[in-house]
């Protein structure tokens, strides 16, 4: 199914330590530019969100002590978990449909290991310089300008690492508090915590695992594999057009001489994140950042020839066959998830925004009155999930009449919980034995909201 | 790549060891993040407080953490018995 070559190195071969050091060379041009608008975007979303205020209250808590999350307008309970389970097989879905499509998308642009490993790759530039001067530094002695270059780096490299920690936390517990906490030296032992190992994980693995995590790490990256197929765009160099490869002075004809494209610069391999060479075939170790053809696309310019000897192709396109975009495993995979995306909008648009849960009374299963009626007594459980508070009255409806006690409204806080006793009485034999009854809670201020349980009524069968 | 040709079979062995113990532990920990939130979001520690709980039952987020490493430690069984009983019998 999948003839894609994939040449493994050193698999086995290697501990961790003994991963040879990729310095990855700067890059810009188009898919340079695209991965920095998404590292802007994802990042500022990631520490900017905590900020912001909704109705006076975080807009995007995680409040996992009171069991509730907050997401803007919207408030989720662990009654909803099933919307965070759809959440996920969308995500999963979306996964799937974009690498049968594109290949390894979000490994290049939106992986929150490529994203922090960008930042972390600026800030090195900007205390240690180029691929070259790096290169020299960590050649050369530990003299004064070694030692504050460093010494530079890891002060912004921990200060970032902290600073995300921190961000992390304030996701599940409210920010501004947790600032004053944090400032004044004063934060919980889990707060604390968190900060640190959120921090040393950013700065480990954006700092210094790097490609080792897409490699070593990754469940995607081993599997993503077996959603291509000769129709997915991926990263390849033309070896038609390339080779055979070799240097060549400007502006002179390459076929002339025997040669193809490829002026084996090794520009290709230098700006490579993982330190691969593409020109070797797709290979497992590609996140398919495409800086690769970036860097390849500038040289072709520089030398006069058209760009893309490495580029965005499928293997059909390759082999000079005709590549289909449709195809079964795309259409399907598209159907699902739109199905998914517009069931998911849908249900939550008729989520109900009061749940009502009915427990019968433990002790006694019904109590006859002197004056031939018969109680039941129940405790309700109103919880109201809107922005607002409400005001709830009980309604009860059975086969017959049913008078309710007490009878009173009930303010329930907007994301509270209010238990009631409720006593339901009727006629001790009319109807004669047990019914099911619903009982309805209704908010006076929005009769929309409202919810109503099956709930059963006890009665003497003869 | 440029690796040192005096590699011993010794420490290739250790390299390879340590290799499957962090798969080992990197595998349990993505596991037990799953089943932790999986189970917390249908049991809450709270509705299950009754008589004299022990002490670190004390609040939500101690039952949390409590819960997350005992399925790492599960994880960690289920993950290390797969890798020995692959690992063949020689």
């Amino acid at each position: 199914m999948n003839e894609v070559r994939i040449p493994i190195h050193g698999s086995g071969q290697s501990l961790y330590v003994a991963e040879e050091k990729v310095y990855p060379r700067e890059v810009s041009g188009r898919f340079a530019n695209l991965r920095t608008l998404s590292v802007w975007v994802l990042l500022g979303i990631f520490y900017v969100f905590p900020w912001i205020d909704w109705n006076d209250r975080q807009a995007v808590l995680f409040d996992l002590p009171a069991r509730k999350f907050f997401i803007f307008g919207l408030v989720f309970w662990p009654q909803d978990f099933i919307f965070l389970t759809w959440l996920l097989i969308i995500a999963a879905l979306s996964l799937f449909f974009f690498t049968a499509v594109a290949g390894r998308l979000w490994c290049g642009y939106a992986c929150p290991q490529t994203v922090w490993t960008e930042t972390f790759l600026w800030m090195e530039r900007l205390t240690e310089g180029d691929r070259n001067a790096r290169l020299k530094l960590d050649r050369g002695p530990w003299d004064a300008n070694k030692l504050l270059r460093k010494g530079a780096k890891q002060i912004l490299w921990v200060s970032f690492a902290l600073w995300t920690g921190f961000t992390f936390v304030g996701f599940f517990s409210p920010i501004r508090q947790l600032a004053g906490d944090v400032l004044a030296w004063s934060a919980g032992p889990w707060e604390t915590f968190w900060i640190f190992f959120y921090g040393f994980a950013t700065y480990g693995n954006a700092g210094f695992l790097r490609e080792q995590v897409c490699k070593y790490m990754c469940p995607y990256a081993r599997f993503q594999g077996a959603m291509f197929d000769h129709d997915t765009l991926v990263i390849t160099y033309d070896k038609e057009r390339g080779e055979p490869r070799g240097a060549r002075k400007r502006g002179t004809d390459p076929r002339a001489q025997g040669l193809g494209d490829c002026i084996d610069c090794t520009w290709c391999v230098q700006v490579c994140p993982t330190g691969i060479d593409i020109r070797q075939g797709l290979q497992i170790e590609c996140i398919a950042c495409a800086a690769c053809i970036d860097a390849c696309d500038e040289i072709m310019d520089k030398m006069g020839s058209p760009r893309g000897l490495i580029r965005y192709t499928t293997q059909h396109a390759l082999e000079h066959q005709p590549t289909r975009v449709m195809r079964p495993r795309v259409l399907i995979y598209a159907g699902l998830l739109s199905a998914l995306v517009v069931g998911f909008v849908v249900a939550l648009a008729l989520r109900s925004p009061v749940s009502l849960d009915v427990l019968r009374d433990r002790n006694t299963l019904y109590r006859l009155t002197d004056d031939g009626q018969v109680d039941n007594v129940y405790t309700l459980r109103i919880l109201n999930k809107t922005e607002k508070e409400q005001r709830f009255r009980i309604e009860a409806r059975g086969g017959s009449v049913l008078t309710l006690l007490p009878q009173r409204e009930y303010v329930v806080g907007s994301g509270a919980v209010y238990s009631l006793p409720l006593r339901v009485r009727r006629a001790a034999y009319e109807p004669l034995g047990p019914e099911t009854i619903e009982i309805t809670a209704r908010s006076v201020d929005d009769p929309k909201v409202h919810a109503t349980t099956d709930a059963r009524f006890l009665a003497p069968t003869r | 790549m440029n690796q040192p040709p005096t590699e011993t079979a010794a420490s290739h062995e250790l390299g390879h060891r340590a290799r499957s113990i962090a798969a080992i532990l990197w595998s349990a920990f993505l596991a037990a993040a799953l089943a932790t939130m999986l189970c917390f979001a249908f049991i809450d520690p709270e509705a299950l407080r009754s008589g004299d709980p022990p002490e670190w039952w004390s609040s939500r987020l101690h039952v949390y953490a409590v819960g997350f490493f005992f399925f790492w430690l599960i994880g960690l069984v289920s993950a290390a018995l797969c890798w020995q009983l692959s690992r063949g019998t020689r």
